[in-house]
């Protein structure tokens, strides 16, 4: 693990590696105990119901915060992870492509993988397109058989906030 | 402008993963196949499945004396045991498959994303396939997480029924657990040698600077991960609920794919990381601390012992399919008890004769509940009569699974024996021995049931008529679990030819 080192850069060895992460570590709580420790010796503290509150949005808050949420929440996260990934992945590999375009051999490689890679998650997004799951309001499906779930009592939808 | 160091792949290696690469691609197609059917053709997912199962499997057949080949920028290794349980996979997603296609809990009018199950197994035989491969702790992770994604989904399969979004529910939490635990493990040991590498953490033991008790509490850990996903007790306790909840064809894949995935990583990941070496007696790997052997051996007796017991009070023959499984890791990690290469070889012998009967017990199970819409063991009442050609063969798979010796589970198990009794290792075979017995109760009970007794009076024992396809199937699994057992010089060789090449080849 030596030969790869950027030119200028010294071998800590992997001990050296983690001392690194848990100097980072302390740093950060340290600032974090610091800010809030000294805002908390300077502010004045009066507290009363209103400031109290949980703050939803500038609504009052009602019932209990433990309610079940709308599936559709978490397939909206899950769709925005396709975009994501994508975006880690052509970052790093725009700024290398003009490096490693010019290399014999390795050019069209570098465009075809990535292309690939593309097409895998279009198919992706083709998947959730077709399934209806773009759609805020799904369309249920038809089941030939009839339906064996219980329907969603109307209160535990949650809507946006 | 400086160049980046990096490696121009060789193409020309990486032939050598074809099989995976066409297993990929046929379910990118499969997938959009279904997609532009909108679902209301499974057969076409299912056409192109079955055809992109037995391309990669003659590609596999072609490339079964591969040397060994690092591919990948050195994350897998393609060699001997790699292309024997690509093989064996590649068999068990293609029955799976096939069998699914027959089953009325995917198949039926009122299931839905029909398409989509055999995609989904085609994805899970590619991960399984590159968890035999990994030589990286990256690799190893990310085909691990591979497999248990696909399978949280497959256990789920029958939406709305209760039984099987519960066997997934489970299956993602205690996977989920599990995998931490493991993941924690991995880091560990890459903390203290510095290498990803399986070749690597091996230098960074034997350069001998690393803490005797960080590798044991790395290793256990890893340990825990790897036992999770062969479910060896004590991390057993998904899979009986799992088994029975998924649908029966899952189940079957369950109990025979992702086990024997998680064993090929425990033997390359053990061999090439922690054991002595192929010089040294076998034994005692790197990690001097404990008694590595003792503690493999009380999990395999424990484990047999347990899942024997258990599965003698299961009247849901699907449960105690689930319970016997879990015996028959007990077995299994009788061979990985001294990690000598006598041991490795009959752990590979061992799960390819059990895939073949456990799938073809499985099979049965499927065949019968399409009509009886049951697993119960009061309803196989009177079976051997209503349907006697699948009964029979039924028999030959329980009598197999039991170790009686015409079938190929007795050879398979006779060889384990051999591998813990060459090493005095008596006390664990003489329990094995025990358990076998034991086992022969719960096997013939079915057997009991089918045949022997007395149907109730005005019970329906009108003939059963199987589709076409299970009792070719049938066939297919029966007629080498009876061969087997009389001729398993070919096979045996073939273990011993794959856990010879990844010996040598390091």
């Amino acid at each position: 693990m030596t030969n790869n080192l950027p030119v200028g850069a010294v071998d800590v060895g992997v001990t050296g590696h983690f001392a690194t992460v848990l100097v980072f570590v302390l740093v950060g709580f340290a600032f974090a105990g610091l800010a809030l420790g000294v805002a908390k010796l300077l502010r004045p503290s009066a507290p009363n119901p209103n400031k109290l509150t949980t703050y939803e949005c500038g609504e009052l808050p009602r019932g209990s915060s433990w309610v079940r949420f709308n599936v559709r929440f978490y397939l909206i996260a899950l769709f925005f992870i396709v975009f994501d990934v994508e975006i880690i992945f052509l970052f790093p590999w725009a700024v290398v492509f003009k490096q490693l375009y010019p290399v014999p051999g390795l050019g069209a490689v570098v465009f075809w993988e990535m292309v690939i890679f593309l097409s895998i998650l279009s198919l992706g997004l083709a998947y959730v397109w077709v399934k209806g799951d773009l759609d805020w309001v799904k369309k249920l499906i038809e089941r030939p058989g009839g339906t064996d779930q219980a329907a969603v009592p109307a209160d535990e939808e949650v809507t946006a906030p | 402008m400086e160049l980046l160091n990096i490696n121009i792949p060789d193409w020309a290696d990486l032939a050598w993963w074809l099989p995976e690469a066409i297993l990929c691609g046929t379910f990118l197609v499969a997938l959009l196949a279904d997609l532009v059917v909108r679902g209301r053709r499974p057969w076409l997912p299912f056409a192109v499945s079955v055809a992109g199962l037995v391309t990669a499997g003659a590609y596999a057949v072609a490339a079964l004396d591969p040397g060994t080949r690092t591919i990948l920028g050195d994350l897998v290794v393609v060699d001997g045991l790699a292309a024997y349980f690509r093989l064996l996979f590649i068999f068990v997603g293609l029955v799976t498959v096939l069998f699914a296609w027959t089953a009325e809990e995917i198949m039926g009018r009122t299931r839905e994303n029909k398409g989509e199950f055999f995609a989904l197994t085609v994805l899970m035989t590619a991960a399984m396939c590159v968890m035999a491969e990994a030589k990286d702790l990256l690799m190893l992770y990310l085909s691990m997480e591979a497999v248990g994604i696909v399978s949280y989904v497959m256990a789920g399969y029958m939406r709305t029924s209760l039984r099987s979004t519960e066997a997934s529910l489970k299956y993602v939490i205690f996977g989920a657990v599990s995998s931490a635990i493991m993941l924690y493990g991995l880091s560990l040991l890459y903390g203290m040698t510095g290498s990803m590498q399986f070749d690597g953490i091996r230098a960074g033991l034997m350069g001998g600077q690393v803490d005797d008790f960080g590798l044991l509490v790395a290793v256990i850990l890893v340990i825990a991960g790897m036992s999770y996903k062969i479910a060896a007790v004590p991390f057993h306790y998904w899979a009986p609920d799992v088994y029975e909840g998924a649908p029966t064809p899952v189940s079957a894949l369950f109990s025979v794919g992702p086990k024997a995935a998680g064993f090929a990583l425990m033997i390359r990941f053990f061999y090439t990381t922690l054991a002595a070496g192929p010089d040294a007696a076998g034994s005692a790997g790197l990690v001097q601390q404990i008694n590595w052997p003792l503690l493999i051996a009380v999990m395999s007796a424990v484990t047999m012992t347990y899942g024997n017991l258990v599965a003698l009070r299961q009247l849901n023959v699907k449960r105690m399919l689930a319970y016997s499984s879990i015996a028959h890791v007990g077995y299994l990690l009788m061979g990985f008890v001294l990690l000598t290469e006598t041991g490795l070889q009959a752990i590979l012998f061992y799960l390819l004769v059990y895939a073949l009967m456990n799938l073809g017990a499985f099979l049965f199970v499927v065949a019968i509940n399409n009509h009886l819409r049951s697993e119960h063991l009061d309803d196989y009442v009177g079976l051997g009569f209503r349907a006697p050609w699948a009964g029979v063969m039924m028999v030959v798979f329980l009598a197999s699974l039991t170790g009686v010796p015409p079938f190929a589970g007795f050879v398979g198990k006779w060889y384990l024996f051999i591998a813990v009794m060459d090493k005095q290792w008596f006390w664990l075979a003489i329990i094995a021995a025990l358990n076998s017995v034991v086992s022969l109760y719960y096997y013939f009970r079915v057997v009991k049931a089918m045949f022997l007794t007395r149907p109730a009076e005005g019970a329906n024992l009108s003939p059963l008529k199987l589709h076409w396809l299970q009792y070719v199937l049938l066939a297919v699994l029966a007629i080498p679990t009876l061969g087997l057992g009389l001729f398993f010089g070919q096979f045996t060789g073939l273990a011993d030819r794959a856990i010879l090449m990844m010996t040598t080849g390091f």
